[in-house]
């Protein structure tokens, strides 16, 4: 038996989702937040590294579907808002703040018409649309009350935006049409590009009405990936889909890799970041993401590679002729993240492989299943290959890990933190005393790196190199890059009806020779104008 | 209408300016906000104080070696992961056989995220959440409703996985997360927090201007997002009624320090579980959830001396193989569970300790201390390994009792039979258990 459903499932690669789940209306990430606040109020706190943490979903944290609105979050926001408005009036430089956003100056603590104009102008770039008449009255009477009570014209301003920070209009960027589409066109944008609000060159678009057609908003977008807020947008949108959270949460065993330390992990993320950066803002083939056979590296990380010394932290080192280390999959990120405390996981580089990478979702254990694999002991040491051979042989773990474990294998001699290894070697500790030197029997084994892309006709590698060319030519792969960019920018997973945007992007990314920045066009764009 | 009665400070605390002299955790009030130890002393009657629901929760499971005992009834033999609890015999009750079947539920997820979802909502992983509201929100709606919170969150280790269904122990709804607040001082700025009287009125003039501007939102969007704006809606209204019922001895409770090690998870635990007490004796919820480790979790043990790997990878462990999962495995476990039960001690202690009526707060609480696996290594999820603590509604105590049905009928009764919170029905409970509620 070979498992067949789930097989067709694993190739077939695409998620039902129904229709229901599509929601318009997005939630600020807590990047956006923290961007956001810095645009609008200068702010320098990030003050929503404090909420708490957002889900991944769909392998992101910005899908709508996972973005609610619990109370612990509501009050994180009401704590943020007040001290986002405290600071943005701190210091007694009031006329500098107001007259900042309101061109007049309050002749009386309750000056209506200039608090209008506060209101107005302020609330403008908060809301990122002009207010409503009556929401001009609503905040003109929250603000009257205030400055009644107080008798400053500027605890009536800092009320208000305390109270707009709170309001669902600020904290969410739903669809709109008519006279507002075109605010929520720049919003779409400057949050998909720059993960953050819009300009006032947006701002100044939407209201001249000049959002309207595809060409005039593909031209903003040529506009704004120049810009270098689009490195924000890049660099969000790489962090999450290589799941650099799961580096940074990662514990190894420190009698086995004394080295690891967060200076490390940083390095790592670092390099991965750099590469990516690299490759999208200087026009080159996005797909050389696997298969550079040079990466940026600090010293730190030349000493885990075995690569010679950087010219400077985090300067181009270009790997020997003969080395089998090249791209992401040969990054200490990628081993790193996919490995166990201790040891390597052939399975967990195997799943991130064919999800991340091929957006193959491989589905978990099924229920019921002892997944725990036989230990290894001192009387019978083996490799993982020869450890995970239940994998193959017994059903239903077989009819899966034969499209996951090969994957893995080919990249076994790269050790759990991305150090290159010839052979496996194992250390068995006194169970009384950990740290005893002299007890520590260690036992090294042969490897044998013989992997495969199982379902891809002449797919075997024996290396990330090899791995890497593999991927980069792979049509699932390139089509990969568009989907999980399509699912960072549209904050959901694809359906059907998405095929021809999905595939337009493609075509584009393909023509462009792989230019990431005419794939970002290409899916902003089509964003800019969808339902 | 919340009972907190609205008191302004400077009046209560000419009412009790000689109280203030007393350590923080003996200066305990009732719900009008009147000293209960004053009160005893003045010889008045004090109403019956209200119940308490806890729900209280460790990630991955137990050793069932170290962990269950062997006999029942009440001469059983304190186990060394229960040893902790000994002082407090007769205030716990040991339940161990009860099935979780939902876990079993054919779905997405792994076997933690299944047992989870089935543990605290008897319902199937959707892949993402829990399938439907958890025991704690559901007597929450019940009861849960004159109270400054509806229910209080609380968690300590932070290390996990890092997905919704690992991070939460609450949830509203299916999907809908109430993520646990794990930063004492955070805590404390929530619960108790100084305010005046000007701060109060700002905030409630900002929430009625947020809230109508919901309102007008939600009017111009489809059903999906409606709902997600009414989600925040009733946000705004909890934290609306938070901070207009505050209670008048915020000002006595002692802050806890920022700083210090914020990974110290037996400090953290010792710090949350205080505020708990505090939060519970002086009427601020009755009912509330505390994640000490998380489901699948990934803490590490420094303070045990286990530093190699973590919580989930020790689990992992049949005694036979090398490094953490070597020889050592199992005793590693059962110290690990035992950390677990002497931080749930400590809570049941301080509950003991602090006085209310003519007796203790733990006479009037329920708590439920539950894992989502029994034994860890396998992934068990029948045969569940559940305590339950406090004298609230006459819980039998004193005993370790083996029974058959699911811990769905476990949360049935203590629902309606305790906490008279009235539920009928809970997915996978088919019948009330005998032996938990006395007569």
């Amino acid at each position: 038996m070979r498992g067949r459903p789930i097989v067709l499932w694993l190739l077939g690669a695409s998620v039902a989702l129904c229709a229901t789940d599509v929601t318009a209306m997005r939630r600020l990430t807590h990047s956006q937040y923290n961007h956001t606040v810095h645009d609008l109020l200068g702010d320098q706190t990030s003050p929503a590294n404090q909420f708490p943490q957002e889900d991944f979903v769909n392998g992101f944290k910005n899908q709508t579907s996972a973005q609610s609105v619990p109370p612990l979050l509501a009050e994180a926001y009401g704590a943020a808002a007040e001290k986002l408005a405290r600071n943005a009036f701190r210091g007694g430089d009031v006329n500098h703040v107001v007259n900042h956003l309101a061109p007049c100056r309050p002749r009386a603590p309750g000056d209506a018409q200039c608090a209008a104009q506060f209101i107005r102008a302020f609330g403008a770039k908060a809301f990122r649309r002009p207010l409503t008449s009556t929401e001009v009255s609503r905040y003109a009477s929250l603000f009257a009350d205030e400055a009644r009570r107080s008798g400053k014209f500027v605890t009536g301003a800092q009320l208000i935006v305390e109270a707009m920070l709170q309001s669902p209009n600020f904290l969410f960027h739903a669809e709109r049409r008519g006279d507002t589409r075109q605010y929520e066109v720049a919003c779409r944008l400057s949050y998909f590009l720059w993960d953050t609000m819009p300009d006032a060159d947006l701002f100044e678009a939407a209201a001249r009405g000049a959002l309207a057609t595809s060409v005039s908003i593909e031209k903003q977008a040529r506009r704004m990936i120049a810009d270098p807020r689009a490195r924000q947008s890049v660099d969000e949108f790489a962090a999450e889909w290589l799941r650099f959270d799961r580096l940074l949460n990662a514990v190894k065993d420190r009698r086995r890799y004394p080295q690891y330390s967060p200076e490390l992990v940083q390095a790592m993320t670092e390099e991965t970041r750099r590469m990516i950066a690299d490759a999208v803002w200087n026009d080159r083939d996005f797909m050389t993401i696997f298969t550079a056979d040079y990466s940026f590296l600090n010293s730190d990380l030349a000493v885990l590679y075995g690569a010679a010394a950087p010219s400077a932290e985090y300067a181009r080192v270009d790997f020997p002729a003969g080395s089998d280390r090249a791209g992401i999959v040969g990054q200490a990120t990628f081993l790193a993240l996919t490995s166990k405390p201790n040891e390597t996981s052939p399975t967990s580089r195997g799943v991130f492989v064919r999800e991340q990478f091929l957006c193959q979702k491989v589905p978990d254990p099924p229920p019921g299943v002892n997944s725990n694999l036989p230990p290894v002991n001192e009387d019978k040491p083996q490799t993982n290959r020869e450890r995970m051979s239940a994998h193959a042989t017994q059903q239903p773990c077989a009819g899966c890990h034969q499209f996951i474990d090969p994957i893995g294998f080919g990249l076994e001699k790269f050790d759990a933190i991305g150090g290159r290894r010839e052979k496996l070697e194992l250390k068995f500790y006194n169970p009384h005393d950990d740290d005893d030197e002299k007890k520590v029997k260690t036992v090294l084994l042969d490897l044998d790196a013989r992997g495969g892309l199982s379902g891809v006709p002449g797919a075997d590698f024996s290396s990330p190199k090899e791995l890497g060319n593999i991927l980069a030519a792979r049509p699932e792969c390139q089509e990969c890059v568009v989907r999980q960019l399509f699912r960072y920018g549209w904050g959901r997973h694809e359906l059907g009806v998405d095929r021809t945007v999905i595939q337009a992007a493609l075509q584009r990314f393909r023509d462009s020779q792989f230019r990431f920045k005419e794939l970002m066009i290409s899916l902003v764009s089509a964003y800019a104008i969808s339902n | 209408m919340p009972s907190v009665t609205r008191l302004s400070r400077r009046r209560l605390l000419k009412g009790v300016a000689t109280a203030i002299a007393l350590p923080p955790l003996e200066a305990m009030f009732n719900l009008n906000g009147t000293l209960y130890a004053a009160e005893v002393k003045r010889g008045v009657a004090a109403a019956k104080p209200q119940t308490r629901f806890l729900l209280w929760f460790n990630g991955n499971g137990i050793t069932e070696r170290y962990w269950m005992p062997t006999t029942t009834g009440a001469d059983y033999e304190i186990t060394p992961c229960l040893a902790p609890l000994a002082p407090f015999r007769n205030d716990i009750h040991i339940i161990t056989g009860l099935d979780n079947p939902a876990a079993r539920l054919p779905g997405p997820g792994n076997d933690h995220h299944r047992s989870m979802s089935a543990l605290v909502s008897g319902s199937s992983f959707t892949g993402h959440g829990a399938g439907a509201a958890s025991i704690d929100q559901l007597i929450a709606a019940k009861i849960g409703g004159d109270s400054r919170f509806r229910s209080l969150q609380l968690g300590v280790s932070q290390e996990s996985f890092g997905e919704s269904i690992q991070r939460n122990l609450s949830w509203a709804g299916r999907d809908r997360a109430l993520p646990p607040e794990m930063i004492p001082h955070k805590l404390f700025d929530r619960i108790f927090g100084k305010r005046d009287e000007g701060w109060v009125a700002r905030k409630r003039s900002i929430l009625d201007t947020v809230q109508a501007d919901a309102k007008t939102l939600a009017s111009t969007l489809g059903h999906q997002d409606q709902m997600r704006v009414d989600e925040h809606l009733s946000a705004i209204r909890d934290i609306e009624r938070a901070i207009t019922t505050l209670p008048p001895e915020y000002s006595k409770v002692q802050e806890p320090e920022e700083g210090g090690d914020m990974k110290d998870w037996p400090r953290i635990a010792k710090l949350q579980s205080d505020l708990l007490a505090h939060a519970l004796v002086t009427g601020q919820t009755r009912v509330a959830s505390y994640m000490l480790t998380k489901c699948q979790g990934l803490s590490r043990f420094p303070w045990l001396g286990y530093t190699a790997a973590r919580h989930h990878d020790y689990t992992h462990a049949d005694g036979k193989a090398p490094g953490f999962d070597g020889p050592s495995g199992q005793r590693i476990m059962r110290d690990i569970c035992r950390w677990h039960v002497e931080e749930f001690a400590y809570l049941v202690a301080k509950l003991r300790a602090t006085p209310e009526g003519d007796g203790t707060l733990l006479d009037n609480c329920c708590l439920m201390f539950v894992h989502e696996h029994a034994e860890a290594n396998s992934h068990k999820n029948n045969g569940l390994a559940c305590i339950v603590a406090g004298h609230a509604g006459k819980l039998v105590t004193g005993l370790h009792s083996k029974m058959t049905g699911t811990v769905g009928d476990l949360y049935l009764t203590l629902a309606d039979d305790v906490m008279g919170a009235g539920l009928k029905q809970f997915p996978t409970a088919d019948r009330k258990l005998s032996g938990i509620a006395g007569a």
